[in-house]
């Protein structure tokens, strides 16, 4: 019956996708209201029909239907039911149907919300949305379907998968089923892999929507900042969840790959950290066109590749293409991928030199000084899209390259990225620290000088504060004077601003500084944002360039000393859980100049189904480091055991950092105030309204 | 009636001055853009060659001197049985088998290539490495080294395909049981 639902209401949303794409088409070229909005209501059915479909294999989990194959290949009868539920994304089959559902609450979204003010888009935009969800959903109809169920051929006995039920064949035992299901992944199990996927499928569907009003702009000719204003918030939230995705993803591996590490610049990692370069270069130049009317050509070709990244970027996670840690099998799914993403791609590009031929792309004003803040955001996106280009060679363009003219492939390690993307991060800071400084057309190098002197002030202390306290070399020095002058510049920036409010409008600090944030939250959103992008970079200076390691082997009892730090192994336990892992846990006590710090407990986990070890990481976190450590064998006739123990200095500004870009992110999204939609309407009329479009 | 004539007025020596200016803005630009886009390609391509490595099979590097002392990324299936972990030191080691460049299904791959007798075969050695959690028999290895004079590949960087991700498992195991 789930099975039977998810697969109607599957089937009914891919036609539903597909109509609202032509009708919307047709009734934009035929000028016909009538036909626009029957493309919308079609649009507007997608998402609730693919919920029905999500939550029939969502039901199916719960209720552990077996006899659905996805159903027996992520979860059995011991799997607790928060994982059952998470498990929806925990393969392929059920991801991509997820990845749909997102995709059309994103469209779902876009369409509510734009309708009324971005009427003259609307057509295209649904147009470009739907198409690409038509896509997907296509992807999991034909291809990646999650509800095939098992049967059992009753002439042969032989078991086999099918979506609808076949002749001469029976439904297999629920019990045997039961049985010989294989559980989740034991590496899904943690709470970063449990929202590090949906949040990073938010961020990459999310991009649908200013693609699509972009191409919308191009297609019908409102070359205006609209689509821009249209996609400001949608391309902040897609950003946000797409950073939160990536933060997330290195807290997963931390703690639980065990090699005490967060990011190993693995091509499917790059895969996913390219659309937030792009993107990232995006939401700062439309800046641009927005107050100066410029970089028109330039934003369009940013939203395309940001897109067009992200496709490329799904394609070589999901297609099993590239060779990876992470484990994806080899899909069918790779080549009508790699159609799509070409097709998107090529479309767009078709359309943007169409309009630009057309000389229908002129900007307004010409840049006026080298020193000014435009051309400084300039440099900032010349230099993101610097850092896309390697990070993209490194990970598919090298090894592509070579296959195809060299005959032989050859791939760029981790130490290509750690030589080529310090300098171009090292640019990326600097700007961050100089141009919230500067002024829009030109800047005096004297005006920029004076503001700087606080900031640079102090950097200084804090620089010398983190050399007394910390291991420091003269290459680190450099490195955190450069993130935090970045960082002091965004908090000297919104003290003046507060500043200001407090002088001329004798306001206290308080009420001046949250002012301040709601009547201009992106720029103090992005203050916010660029501290926490500083406290990040202090974190990976930290953790990347003082990394210390030792593996040492323990008796029961004994204490040991590692640079400051005593640890003595007290205690050994066996032990096999309800979901049948079975479980060996060390104990031992960190002991600081003050006595005892923390009772570290890392253990090695065995699961039986999947069989899999699973080194769970004992540490002991502050602000300045962690003590991190990993119990690799243990010999319990011995009484002894062998430890791997890191020391991460400032590993945790990472996540911190992390925190605090996304209450910048979310600053900078919240909407500024509600108007009552009565007023809306009344103020706004559409165009094709105010002509008398035919119905 | 006096007599108009419209002449085009002379550029003024202010607009001279500022075109001059905007001409000397522009070279700046391309002058920059140029420096910068210089050095993003230099940076780009020194780093290429101090990071490239061959990537290959092991029946590509097996009784081949081409590759000896090269830097290296190759992939096999590691064949359960030679895995040898010495804790304390944290010395490893383990033979990989060689899986075709082109294969359907991953699993498939893996399993017949470490249960093939007479699949290429190729020992790995490293130093110094945690017991990772995923190496186990007909896992996929992704190892960057060097491949030593001894016939031997010196590893220092091992990656495992995580068996169960993502894959679908075939019926086969519930046939005839389940009827």
């Amino acid at each position: 019956m789930l099975a039977e639902l998810g697969l109607a209401a599957l089937t009914l949303s891919f036609f539903a996708s597909l109509y609202a794409v032509l009708a919307s088409v047709y009734g934009e070229v035929r000028s016909s209201n009538a036909w626009v909005l029957s493309g919308r209501n079609a649009a507007l059915a997608t998402f609730p029909l693919i919920l029905v479909s999500t939550g029939a294999l969502l039901i199916a989990l719960i209720v552990e239907d077996y006899q659905i194959a996805y159903v027996w290949s992520v979860s059995n009868p011991t799997t607790p039911l928060f994982y059952r539920i998470t498990a929806l994304w925990g393969s392929q089959k059920g991801s991509l149907l997820f990845w749909n559902c997102l995709m059309s609450l994103f469209a779902f979204g876009a369409i509510l919300f734009n309708w009324k003010s971005d009427r003259r888009l609307m057509p295209y935009t649904i147009a470009f949305m739907m198409g690409s969800t038509a896509f997907f959903i296509g992807l999991s109809l034909f291809i990646e379907n999650p509800f095939a169920r098992y049967w059992i051929d009753t002439s042969t006995g032989e078991a086999f998968e099918a979506l609808l039920i076949p002749a001469s064949a029976a439904a297999p035992s629920a019990t045997r089923l039961a049985e010989t299901a294989q559980g989740l992944n034991p590496l899904l199990r943690h709470f970063g892999m449990i929202i590090h996927p949906p949040m990073l499928y938010l961020g990459f569907v999310g991009f649908v929507v200013p693609y699509a009003f972009a191409m919308a702009a191009l297609a019908s000719g409102d070359l205006s900042t609209n689509w821009i204003k249209a996609t400001r918030r949608w391309s902040l939230v897609s950003w946000l969840f797409l950073s939160l995705g990536l933060i997330l993803g290195g807290r997963w591996a931390y703690d639980v790959l065990g090699w005490g590490g967060y990011w190993g610049w693995d091509p499917v990692e790059n895969a996913a950290f390219l659309p937030w370069l792009v993107g990232t270069a995006f939401i700062h130049s439309v800046m641009i066109q927005q107050k100066r009317g410029m970089l028109k050509v330039w934003n369009m070709v940013l939203v395309l590749t940001t897109f067009s990244a992200v496709i490329f970027g799904t394609f070589a996670t999901r297609s099993g293409v590239i060779e990876s840690v992470h484990s994806f099998a080899r899909s069918s799914i790779g080549f009508p991928m790699l159609l799509f993403w070409a097709g998107s791609t090529g479309i767009g590009a078709i359309l943007l030199v169409w309009r630009w031929r057309r000389g229908e792309l002129q900007d307004e004003h010409q840049f006026a000084s080298v020193f000014s803040r435009e051309s400084l955001f300039v440099l900032n996106n010349v230099i993101f899209m610097a850092l896309t280009i390697a990070v993209f060679w490194g990970s598919f363009g090298a090894p592509i390259t070579s296959e195809l003219f060299l005959g032989t492939e050859i791939t760029l390690g981790s130490e290509y990225f750690m030589r080529v993307t310090p300098p171009l991060f090292a640019a990326l800071y600097i700007l961050m620290g100089i141009a919230p400084l500067s002024a829009w057309t030109a800047t005096s190098v004297n005006r920029m000088s004076k503001s700087l002197i606080i900031p640079v002030i102090l950097t200084g202390i804090s620089v010398a504060l983190i050399s007394f306290f910390l291991h420091v070399s003269a290459w680190s020095i450099f490195a955190y004077s450069i993130v935090l002058l970045a960082g002091w510049v965004a908090i000297y920036e919104t003290y003046r601003g507060a500043s200001a409010r407090v002088r001329g409008r004798g306001e206290n600090w308080f009420k001046a500084t949250t002012k301040l944030f709601s009547r201009n939250q992106r720029r103090y959103g992005g203050y916010i944002v660029h501290l926490g992008v500083t406290i990040i970079g202090i974190g990976v200076i930290g953790s990347t360039m003082f990394q210390y390691e030792t593996r040492r082997t323990i008796n029961l009892g004994e204490t040991i000393t590692v640079q400051d730090y005593r640890l003595s192994y007290d205690d050994l336990e066996a032990g096999i859980t309800e979901d049948g892992r079975q479980i060996i846990r060390t104990s031992l006590t960190l002991y600081g100049d003050n006595g005892v710090l923390h009772t570290l407990t890392p253990r090695q986990d065995r699961y039986t189904s999947p069989q899999m070890n699973m080194m769970i990481a004992g540490a002991h976190s502050t602000i300045g480091r962690d003590f991190y450590m990993l119990v690799s064998e243990v010999r319990p006739e011995e009484g002894v055991a062998t430890f791997v123990i890191y020391i991460n200095p400032l590993v945790n500004l990472v996540w911190w950092g992390g925190i605090i870009l996304i209450i910048g992110t979310v600053i900078a999204v919240y909407p500024k105030e509600v108007v009552p939609a009565h007023v809306r309407q009344a103020s706004r009329v559409a165009p094709s309204e105010r002509v008398g479009a035919t119905s | 009636m006096a007599e108009l004539t419209w002449e085009k007025t002379p550029e003024t020596p202010k607009n001279d001055l500022k075109q001059k200016r905007s001409q000397g803005e522009r070279l700046k630009f391309l002058v920059g853009g140029l420096l910068i886009l210089g050095a993003v390609a230099y940076l780009i391509f020194s780093s290429t060659v101090s990071g490239a490595r061959y990537f290959v099979m092991v029946d590509d590097i097996v009784g081949n001197t081409e590759f000896v002392d090269q830097n290296i990324r190759l992939t096999g299936a590691v064949i359960g049985d030679t895995i040898d972990y010495d804790a304390p030191t944290g010395s490893l080691s383990f033979t990989v088998a060689n899986i075709p460049q082109e294969y359907d299904d991953l699993a498939e791959i893996l399993h017949f290539a470490a249960n093939d007798a007479d699949a290429t075969r190729l020992e790995v050695v490293m130093d110094n490495e945690t017991m990772p959690d995923l190496l186990q028999h007909e896992a996929q290895a992704i190892l960057t080294g060097r491949m030593g004079d001894d016939g031997k590949f010196y590893a220092t960087q091992l990656n495992l395909k995580c068996p169960t991700r993502f894959e679908e498992h075939t019926p086969g195991m519930l046939d005839s049981e389940m009827g």
